[in-house]
């Protein structure tokens, strides 16, 4: 069998590199274009980090390789593809650790794993406190993640001045720093990577990607609802503007439209869409190196492997599905980031965008089952999916093959909000990155 | 190629003004109107970047702000436009990211390998072995571009200004001055913004005749009285017409500021900007745009080279032949109208030398001048919600459907004549001004106000006849390849590498290329990008599509986005007193609050001892008014609340949606429809908005009016035993007995003589206590009045500190402190207080789950056996010698009154009953017992000295 045939692509490598620069030769397709086939095990809704991740586990963990990601867009466009790749596991609960644990040591395999350098910098996580009531919540998180045995610890200003000399530690400014929470095992990854790395690998093993194709309604049989769908009906497959194709299990995992997805289904999601902005600077000479995050001054920060500062900040206040970035973020983001870094106002900002994210009422997203069967939920991630897409595509992937909602995720089905048992991360994730 | 000054011409110089400036450490000397890329041409520089990725040599390539080759350290700034900025005496220029030279720069080894770094290549290797990874990532942090900032240096001034014109153009050559002069004819507020240092555009580089007809037009937009900004840049247009413009050329010490305009109408004149060819050899030194070599030449009076090829598709590309030849270059004219191609530039150190055609001609030449053709910056029209659209014809994007108050003229509209495009855009102005003045006459109509006259109806102001469009043939790559993206070192080679791995849309190819990603944010790459990806695809532009131009147009530096940026401390009418009295201050939100007087403990001891006095102004303060605050309260109370009798108080305690405790606090009845809420200090404006929401948005059918009022008091609370003499001395009209004026009520009062004042006969701290509330004016008065008069009674002001102690012994929770995103409120001991049996209510539904939950955690007391021990706050309960959490300790102090710590924490239910044994981990790893305290307060369980 040739190299790039189905099942075994073109190992990546440096030698490969090198063969392929002699040559003059060009590398195979990163994934393969295909028909649309009238049916599969299994559809996925959304090529993004979490669509791609569930398709590659499914055929790598449970061997269900006659599976199908839709997406409308391209891979990673959405959520994947304009978040500020912040990868961490210290968060304020024991399920809330556990669960984003497992996505980090999954993050440190993943580049050996998809055989594809996602140029995960694991240069450091600061979160920093402003006030009294920030250092407490700092050392509350500490003293769990040290429990949880996560490699977190409170550090003082002098400490933080040493990890990133271009913080202003002065407890003179506006918003001194008091000190920080430390995680030298968070960083960044690269995006897109990601994604591909995903697409790639789960190509290689059937998986079909299928862009621009667009789902305009799920089939569902037997339901209380309209049309017969909602609780209590059976999933049937769904209609796409390439065609229809039936399928016993489909998996939603959009972000930004989630509730209309699921809507096609009869589910209601308690789901509410929010802007979230971002920004990115000129490239200048490495000068900071850690991820900083402030949660009074509700911005993040990482100066990525091309020199530009990478800013996120908190999801705007109001809902709407428009993505256009608003001059207001850009003027409050530039005034927090020199709170923090005075000496970088001659530093220009680029380009700014913003993203859709789904949010629910605790803050922490929706995975499992749902009222109809067959029809399978991955969304609500609000502002950090994309540190959750490995784990979340390998316990949603089990769920799909056994039947069975795995442990780690048992917290995040969507009964919770019939029942009220809401997962407490909110203080750790509304600006935790 | 060695540029030089001509003897002669030069529109925007000034000969008789020399300006001295250094370049990588040696002197130089310019004139006055010169940019840093002219006067460093006119001493023969050719040099003035090395590439990203390979550190080749680049010289001009546009000459102009755009220019990717052109990027230079000016002092402690990074990443300055040389072909825009101009020289100013002493400046320190330098190169950007070259060692250690600009002409010997080791990184150039990196063309030796060129072939194996094709995109993306950093994706596929590097794997292996794991651990070296870090090693890697430093090297390659190394070829990352830019220049470097200086994190010491400080901040220079940075400002805002609003505008409201009602004509903002954005663009200042022909095109843009005629629609701002018919505009302001009309009697329309017009402001012309020009990106660079002159209004003129295009004409500025051209013929004589050009230059005249700009600068009679500057003249006559000044007559006509349009405000211009030159050097600033319309950086994006937002929702409701919402303008950002960056200045850059600021009178004074201000370095740049953001002017921010509510423009009624915008016309979009931002001319065309000139594609660069792609071939081998591209991004040689020496080869530049047509546009370059005649602002080198009509601007600056320089010559670019001595023996020239000029590759022209246009009448751009003519005249710069033309004038080339006019310089005394000797200049050879290849024609692609007429199908002749460049396919190669070669020679060495990055120069151009030969020049080969596709016929096998080879000149030789140093300057390789190309006008293929233009790329429209559709960026403002785009954020006005355009999605343009090619016409192959002409060889370019156009606009499709923009809103009525966004009009384009210039080069987005058409082509046609230079008077053509001038009857355009006068047209284009008046329709502007006459929808700008139609809206600022609607606005005025709903202003009341003494009639001055409206304008009068405007003329001839109909849509204008559309420009013709110029047929242009589609050059945009020859039969070789060559750089596509020269900020980021991508080539058409890349590009269609990339294609063919999968990456074959316009997203995926720029993401996995970095082409289009870098400085010059698209402006000369997005159109080639799509140009050689539909070519590889065998498909149209307008098939392939274009990516979506996102603010800014052009970066804005943080400073100016920023503005003075200045966030004050909110302080209280007391605060000069503090200050002057050894208080230390803690930040609290946006106050400045006292955290103590030197010692908290010893403050603590005098309210339980005697009386202390407290500055507790930041507690967010409601005047609520109408029939219907008693629903309102009855929906955001976990309580009840319609019989409140007049001059009561009542606790209650707010829940979100969710159910978890949002906030607590006291609300008193003054009047028959009028109550005062007093919430946390942090809660102040978030309540305010809550109960906002509520009623707009859910309850707008009730009557009720929220006035906040946190500033408007001074509100200061007097605590401890000997609180009530202490009154009774300064407050004259208010019977402070315990039976007129019991626990719970409120009092209209006059303290020290200040009237309209407000007492609450409340207690956070447990002790015998009033919360004055007096007019924030004199609040200083009454403050060091009650510390004069109750000098003998041993009264002490005391901060926040001894107040946090004093409510700890009570067993008083803080919200968001011991409570959580998790505290319900059962959980939080509120058992009593919630009624479930309500109608209505936020949160009930969750309340009434949680009643039946078994498994929340309890906010409980806690005292440890070793009452020397002070646990920190953080200090996790766990079972046992294991690491299974139990809970946390939330609060935590030592007790001056006890003599022994006192803590609060959560717990899980299955512990939270009183005398539950718990083990305690503290923070340096010791486990130590502890038991469940029986009461929840430590202090007078009783409450009978509150109530004394």
């Amino acid at each position: 069998m040739a190299e790039g045939e189905r099942g075994k692509p073109a190992k990546y490598s440096a030698a490969g590199l090198l063969r392929r620069g002699l040559k003059g030769e060009s590398w195979p397709r990163v994934w393969q274009e295909h028909e649309l086939r009238t049916t599969y095990d299994a559809v996925i809704i959304g090529a993004g980090i979490h669509g791609l991740a569930t398709a590659y586990y499914l055929a790598k963990n449970h061997g269900i390789n006659r599976v199908a990601v839709v997406d409308k867009g391209y891979v990673g466009g959405g959520g994947s593809g304009r978040n500020t790749a912040i990868i961490r596991s210290n968060y304020l609960t024991p399920e809330g650790v556990a669960f984003y644990d497992r996505s980090l040591t999954l993050y440190n395999e993943m580049s050996a794993e998809l055989n594809m350098n996602v140029m995960f910098s694991k240069r450091g996580h600061l979160t920093l406190a402003h006030s009294d009531a920030a250092m407490r919540t700092m050392n509350w998180r500490a003293e769990v993640n040290k429990l949880s045995g996560v490699d977190s610890s409170v550090i003082g200003p002098g400490e933080v001045k040493k990890l990133v000399p271009s913080l202003d530690t002065s407890l003179a400014s506006r918003y001194p720093i008091l000190g920080a929470l430390h995680h030298p095992p968070g960083g960044t990854v690269r995006h897109d990577a990601v994604n591909w790395g995903y697409a790639r690998a789960a190509d290689a093993l059937g998986v079909e990607i299928h862009q621009q194709t667009e789902v305009t309604d799920i089939f569902v049989a037997g339901g209380d609802g309209p049309q017969n769908k909602g609780t209590g009906g059976v999933v049937k497959g769904v209609r796409t503007t390439r065609g229809d194709i039936t399928a016993p299990v489909v998996v939603n995992c959009t972000a930004g439209w989630s509730s209309l997805i699921a809507d096609m289904a009869g589910v209601r999601l308690p789901v509410v869409t929010h802007p979230l902005q971002a920004a990115v600077t000129e490239p200048v000479r490495a000068f900071l190196p850690a991820v900083v995050v402030s949660g009074s001054l509700h911005v993040y920060v990482s100066q990525t492997a091309r020199g530009e500062l990478v800013f996120g900040a908190a999801v705007d206040p109001f809902a709407t599905y428009s993505t256009a970035g608003s001059l207001e973020f850009a003027e409050g983001l530039a005034s927090h980031v020199l709170q923090l870094m005075p000496g970088i106002s001659n530093l220009r900002l680029l380009r700014q965008w913003a993203g859709l994210c789904d949010m629910t009422p605790d803050y922490s997203p929706i995975m499992g089952f749902t009222p109809v069967d067959g029809f399978i939920c991955d969304v609500g991630w609000g502002t950090y999916g994309f540190k959750a897409g490995p784990v979340a595509g390998e316990q949603i992937a089990e769920a799909i093959a056994s039947g069975k909602t795995p442990e780690l995720i048992r917290n995040f089905a969507l009964e919770r909000f019939a029942d009220g048992r809401l997962v407490g991360e909110k203080g750790a994730a509304a600006v935790g990155h | 190629m060695s540029p030089s000054r001509l003897p002669s011409g030069g529109a925007v110089i000034d000969r008789s003004r020399p300006i001295k400036f250094k370049w990588n450490g040696k002197s130089f000397t310019g004139f006055e109107g010169d940019t840093i890329v002219s006067a460093l041409a006119a001493n023969g520089v050719d040099v003035f970047s090395r590439s990203m990725k390979y550190h080749r040599r680049r010289g001009i390539l546009t000459g102009d702000f755009w220019d990717p080759n052109c990027f230079v350290q000016v002092g402690d700034e990074p990443n300055v436009r040389a072909g825009h900025r101009l020289i100013s005496a002493g400046i320190e220029v330098s190169a950007q990211n070259v060692w250690p030279s600009l002409e010997r720069d080791v990184k150039a080894a990196n063309g030796l390998v060129g072939r194996f770094l094709t995109a993306g290549f950093y994706y596929k290797t590097f794997m292996k072995p794991a651990t070296l990874w870090p090693k890697y990532e430093k090297i390659l942090a190394t070829f990352a571009p830019g220049g470097a900032i200086d994190i010491e240096s400080t901040p220079g001034r940075y400002d805002k200004r609003y505008s409201h014109p009602d004509v903002l153009v954005a663009g200042g050559g022909p095109a843009g001055m005629a629609a701002a002069i018919a505009a302001a004819e009309a009697g329309a507020d017009v402001m012309l913004v020009e990106h660079n240092h002159q209004l003129g555009g295009h004409l500025l580089w051209g013929s004589a005749e050009d230059q005249k007809r700009a600068a009679s037009l500057g003249a006559r937009c000044i007559e006509v009285g349009v405000e211009v900004l030159t050097d600033s840049t319309v950086t994006g247009r937002y929702d409701g017409s919402w303008v950002a413009i960056n200045q850059r050329n600021v009178a004074g010490e201000t370095i740049e500021r953001v002017v921010k305009a509510r423009a009624k109408c915008l016309v979009i004149a931002p001319g065309l900007i000139e594609r660069p060819y792609i071939f081998e050899g591209n991004d040689r030194v020496g080869v530049m745009t047509s546009g370059a070599a005649r602002r080198m030449l009509n601007m600056y009076g320089i010559k670019p080279g001595q023996k020239a090829v000029v590759f022209t598709a246009n009448a751009a590309g003519d005249a710069a032949a033309a004038d080339l030849a006019d310089a005394g270059v000797e200049v050879t004219t290849v024609d692609g109208r007429t199908g002749a191609d460049v396919v190669r530039a070669s020679g060495s150190g990055d120069r151009v030398e030969q020049v080969e055609l596709a016929d096998g001609t080879v000149y030789e030449a140093d300057l390789l001048v190309t006008a293929v053709g233009w790329t429209a910056p559709t960026s403002l029209a785009n954020m006005s919600g355009d999605r343009p659209s090619y016409d192959p014809s002409a060889a370019r994007f156009f606009c499709t459907s923009l809103p009525d108050d966004v009009l384009p003229t210039g080069g987005l509209a058409g082509d046609g004549s230079l008077e053509e495009n001038l009857t355009h855009a006068s047209a284009t102005g008046r329709l502007a001004a006459r929808r700008g003045l139609t809206m600022r006459n609607q606005m005025r109509s709903m202003t009341p106000r003494a009639s001055t006259g409206v304008p009068a109806p405007i003329k001839d102001a109909s849509e204008p006849a559309p420009l013709p469009r110029a047929n242009h043939p589609e050059l945009f790559r020859s039969t070789t390849h060559g750089l596509v993206d020269f900020s980021e070192d991508v080539g058409s080679k890349d590009l269609w590498a990339a294609a063919a791995e999968g990456f074959d849309s316009v997203e995926l190819v720029k993401r996995f290329t970095t082409a289009t990603m870098g400085p010059s944010q698209g402006k000369l790459e997005t159109v080639n990008t799509v140009a050689v990806l539909a070519e590889y695809l065998g498909q149209s532009i307008e098939e392939v599509g274009t990516t979506v131009w996102r603010p800014p147009y052009a970066p804005v530096s943080l400073g100016a986005l920023a503005g003075k940026n200045s966030t004050p401390h909110r302080i209280s009418s007391i605060h000069v007193w503090n200050k002057a009295n050894n208080c230390k201050f803690i930040h609290a939100g946006a106050w400045l609050r006292p955290d103590h007087y030197g010692n908290a403990q010893a403050e603590a001891k005098n309210v339980r001892d005697n009386v202390g006095i407290i500055d507790v102004t930041p507690l967010g303060k409601l005047d609520l008014q109408g029939p219907n605050v008693p629903d309102l309260l009855e929906l955001l109370y976990v309580n009840k609340w319609r019989k409140l009798d007049i001059g009561k108080v009542r606790y209650g305690v707010m829940v979100g949606e969710d159910g978890v405790v949002l906030d607590d606090g006291v609300t008193a009845r003054l009047g028959e429809e009028h109550y005062m809420m007093t919430t946390t200090s942090s809660g102040a404006a978030s309540i305010w908005e809550w109960a906002e929401n509520w009623l707009q948005t859910e309850r707008p059918d009730w009557d009720v009016r929220i006035v906040p009022v946190t500033t408007s008091y001074t509100s200061i609370n007097v605590a401890g035993p000997k609180s009530r003499e202490l009154l009774l001395k300064i407050c004259e009209d208010v019977d402070l007995s315990n039976e007129a004026f019991g626990y719970m009520s409120a009092r209209p009062a006059t303290v020290a003589g200040v009237a309209e004042s407000l007492m609450l006969r409340i207690g956070f701290t447990g002790e015998l206590s009033y919360e004055v509330h007096v007019p924030a004016a004199h609040g200083l008065k009454v403050w060091e009045a009650l510390l004069d008069a109750g000098k003998d009674l041993g009264v002490k002001p005391f901060g926040l500190e001894a107040q946090r102690i004093l409510r700890l012994e009570k067993g008083h929770f803080i919200v968001g402190q011991d409570t959580d995103g998790l505290t319900r409120g059962a959980s939080a001991g509120l058992g009593g207080l919630i009624k479930l049996d309500k109608d209505d209510g936020v949160g009930l539904p969750e309340l009434r789950w949680a009643a039946d939950r078994t498994d929340l955690a309890q906010v409980v007391s806690i005292a440890l056996d070793d009452g020397m021990i002070v646990p920190e706050e953080a200090s996790q309960l766990v079972d046992g010698e294991t690491n299974t959490i139990v809970g946390r300790i939330t609060s935590s102090r030592m007790s001056p009154n006890l003599g022994r710590s006192v803590c609060m924490g959560q717990v899980i239910p299955e512990l939270a009953a009183p005398g539950s044994k718990l083990t305690v981990l503290l923070t340096d790893g010791r486990r130590v017992p502890a038991k469940i305290h029986t009461d929840h307060a430590f202090i007078d369980p009783e409450g009978a000295r509150l109530r004394a």
